[in-house]
């Protein structure tokens, strides 16, 4: 009995060990700070998407170095330095030199949140969430796959509008940052030549706050805290001083200001429709082609997501019929029934290999959607690239509008044709995704994927063939989740790949390299 | 889940050899005797048409009545006098009554306790017992975890480390508590990106440890052939997020159950060989969990190899 009592001691020894090897569950991209690559000092002169020229907001020449005003910053930067406590600290690491990266990571994370479909009420029906009533229930916005698409194209595009008016500034004005002028100052980051009025931190900041408020309205009071946070971290970090602040935040505000004229009127607020809108969509289908689609819930959404998406105004396509696909194989034909063949055998033989495609495109309810998967992927190729935060938010700029372009082409198309879901054309068909409330033609994920794999390959020569790949696996991780046909993702890869060129010649024509 | 065993009433509480057999689970006072094997095989049925999404209990339409199936193969053995070894390897399968998602089934957890009679003590009419059940769990196969609430297990290892006091009269009737911390690890799921009160980028979910409460008040009849028990279990782990809004469950939530059961078990002869089991749970409080009514049925054979 005696040599028994060891093994409680044993087992506390075994559990210490074993939680030592547990893998780390990080909430945010951890990566080491890094020296830009590049300047860009010429990103003053890129085109911009809203804003007509840089000109066209003001910011007036900051005070100068040797100004009694400016020494006083100076001076207050270095008390504030001396002091910082462990979360001053902690949030200056968290921030980085690039916060582009950290305002993507803050809309996926807000994605991720509201990315719930509204269940039904006890009697039945379903309440939509509304932008007027965002507390609800159900609490608005539902950010799905076009909503969040849209909320990242906005997001980025003022990121990236606000940056080029900010280089603009910065190299018309040369004001170092805080570290050049005084070299008792050590900043938290690598060092750079890029002038540091006004702060294109600061820029970040107001643009970002401002737009996700708009999408988010919800998270007004955490989206306050990221961003006073951010902004001391400007200072914590010694690469600005409050002036320089200032004159970013004013960048901000204006460019927000077009961004939301240009939301207000972009046909978003139509694109839900109520139900007599959406029948008779479904029925000029069907007089058309000969088939509908349908929710398959219990009750059954009287609605599809977002019908009239389609018509929303696009960024880089200027009209959506020129993205619009021929026909799918109808039900019943040669061509459907090969594929419904290469569905049912998926669902009884599913390898592993399948299973994990399925379930790693997946990005469903909760999650941050196809969108913001690309957007890690975007996130992950910036910082290896060691890209500045004017070329970073020119990648995002770029991806999202073709990403949303895709979006919108893809909802034309699927309720243009308005094609059935294989859980409602094979009979007893169960699959391990669940089926999304839209009709099946053509895959939103091929869509999204393809034309987020074209900007990336512009932008990433060097890992095109890896973003194709992705774009690849995402569009058939869905025939292995059983909710799409091959056509629906082969030629939603095609779409998508159209909808990118159009983004990528843009982003040719745009003045940067 | 249930598992059995033999210990004999008349041997511990009057100390003579006069051994019986009767089935033993991880969490009961119960030992079986140097050299003696119990080999069982359990089915268990479990269902529920209404789950705590937090605490708000609900139905879905689209999961209509959830079914869920187990067969499993135990085995216990008497190490020694005072160590006891039970292992058990369960297959589940899952199914719902509508909705157009896919059940699943396989081989769950491999789940090996060893337990360890500490103390027997004459108390007045009775006799106090202590015991530890210590065992350590982890996923067999393939399923995956990260598809619920339709997959068959959370998909990670469980080390767990239980005592358990009981209280037995010279006439019969026994008093048992017992508690148990389980520690889980990580669970590996198929995605490298999840939300849990914020987004988490990691392909690893962290399964919340728990606290794991059983009481019983026993009874021993027909010479011990008969023992038959009223049950309470609850487990509550320590953290975790709940199920959001109409959203599926995962690995990672903070799961709370209570139920209340009865337990019989039967041993045709007096002395070894075969007998049966039956027993039945109902739920009666949840957290992010199924409001399930379960019942299981068991064979038991038990003989001596040393």
């Amino acid at each position: 009995m005696k040599n028994l009592k060891i093994y409680p001691l044993a087992l506390l020894l075994f559990i210490v060990v074993l939680s030592s090897c547990l893998e780390e569950t990080p909430n945010f991209y951890e990566f080491e700070g890094y020296q830009f690559e590049n300047m860009d000092e010429n990103g003053g002169t890129w085109k911009t998407i809203l804003v007509s020229n840089p000109t066209q907001i003001n910011i007036s020449e900051p005070e100068s170095i040797s100004s009694a005003a400016y020494q006083e910053e100076l001076n207050l930067l270095k008390q504030r330095m001396s002091g910082l406590s462990t979360s001053q600290k902690e949030a200056v690491e968290y921030w980085t030199n690039n916060p582009i990266l950290r305002w993507n990571e803050i809309a996926l994370e807000l994605a991720a949140k509201y990315n719930l479909i509204p269940g039904p009420n006890p009697d039945g029906t379903y309440t939509l969430p509304n932008a007027t009533n965002p507390e609800g229930p159900p609490a608005f916005p539902f950010a799905h796959p076009p909503y969040t698409s849209r909320m990242l194209a906005y997001l980025s595009v003022a990121q990236f509008d606000a940056l080029v008016v900010a280089w603009h500034y910065k190299f018309e004005y040369n004001r170092m940052a805080p570290y050049h002028i005084d070299n008792s100052i050590v900043p938290a980051y690598a060092t750079s030549q890029l002038p540091s009025y006004p702060s294109d931190g600061a820029t970040v900041a107001a643009v970002s706050k401002e737009i996700l408020k708009t999408m988010f309205p919800l998270e007004f009071t955490y989206l306050e805290t990221k961003y006073q946070e951010h902004l001391e971290s400007l200072i914590n970090s010694g690469i600005n001083v409050p002036s320089d602040i200032e004159a970013g935040i004013s960048i901000g505000e204006e460019v927000v200001k077009l961004a939301r004229q240009r939301a207000s009127t972009d046909g978003m607020s139509k694109a839900q429709t109520p139900k007599p809108v959406s029948d008779s969509i479904a029925n000029s289908a069907f007089e058309r082609f000969g088939w509908k689609w349908q929710n398959m819930e219990t009750p059954q959404r009287p609605v599809g997501l977002t019908p009239l998406f389609g018509q929303v105004k696009m960024w880089n396509v200027p009209t959506v019929e020129e993205v619009r696909p021929g026909p799918p194989p109808s039900p019943g034909s040669e061509d459907f029934e090969r594929d419904v063949q290469e569905l049912k055998k998926f669902a009884s033989h599913m390898t592993l290999n399948q299973r994990r495609i399925a379930n790693w495109w997946e990005d469903g309810i909760g999650s941050y959607t196809p969108p913001g998967h690309w957007n890690k992927f975007a996130k992950e190729s910036i910082v290896k690239n060691k890209f500045n935060p004017l070329r970073s938010a020119r990648v995002f700029a770029y991806m999202n509008t073709a990403i949303m372009d895709a979006g919108v082409a893809c909802w034309d198309t699927k309720y243009y044709y308005h094609y059935p879901r294989p859980v409602e054309t094979i009979p007893g068909f169960k699959t391990i995704l669940g089926t999304p409330n839209f009709p099946a033609y053509t895959s939103g994920h091929s869509t999204f994927s393809a034309a987020a794999a074209e900007v990336l390959s512009y932008f990433f020569p060097d890992d095109a063939t890896q973003f194709r790949l992705w774009a690849e696996e995402a569009a058939v991780s869905r025939i292995y989740g059983g909710i799409h046909y091959r056509f629906d993702a082969e030629v939603g890869i095609d779409q998508g790949k159209k909808v990118g060129t159009y983004a990528v010649k843009r982003a040719k024509d745009d003045g940067a390299r | 889940m249930k598992k059995l065993l033999p210990i004999i009433m008349g041997l511990v509480i009057l100390g003579i050899s006069h051994f019986k057999s009767n089935a033993q689970t991880p969490w009961d006072e119960v030992m079986m005797e140097k050299g003696e094997i119990c080999a069982a095989l359990i089915y268990e049925h479990s269902s529920w048409d209404q789950y705590w999404e937090g605490t708000y209990l609900r139905e879905n339409a689209n999961i209509g009545t959830f079914t869920r199936q187990m067969g499993m193969p135990m085995i216990a053995m008497g190490l020694t006098q005072n160590v006891n070894i039970i292992a058990s390897l369960p297959y589940v399968s899952t199914n719902p009554s509508s909705g157009t998602q896919v059940g699943q089934r396989g081989i769950q957890d491999l789940s090996i306790s060893v337990k360890v009679n500490w103390l027997q003590k004459q108390m007045g009419k009775g006799n106090l017992l202590f015991l530890t059940n210590t065992h350590f769990g982890r996923p067999m196969g393939n399923y995956l975890s990260d598809y619920m609430p339709f997959s068959i297990g959370f998909g990670a290892p469980e080390i767990g480390l239980r005592g358990i006091g009981a209280f037995k009269l010279d006439n019969g009737l026994v008093f048992r508590a017992g508690l148990a911390y389980l520690w889980r690890g990580q669970t590996e799921i198929e995605r490298n990106y999840y939300y849990e009160n914020g987004s988490v980028y990691s392909q690893y979910m962290n399964v919340p440890n728990a606290l794991n409460f059983h009481a019983a008040i026993g009874y021993w009849a027909l010479e011990n052939r008969l023992r038959l028990e009223a049950t309470y279990m609850s487990l509550n782990c320590l953290t975790g997020d709940d199920i959001r809004s109409y959203n599926r469950p995962q690995p990672t939530n903070k799961t709370e159950v209570s139920q209340v059961g009865a337990w019989a078990q039967y041993y045709i002869k007096a002395d070894r060989g075969l007998g049966a089991l039956v027993y039945f749970n109902q739920t009666i409080s949840g957290r992010n969990m199924g409001n399930a009514t379960t019942l299981g049925l068991g064979l038991t054979y038990q003989f001596k190899v040393y």
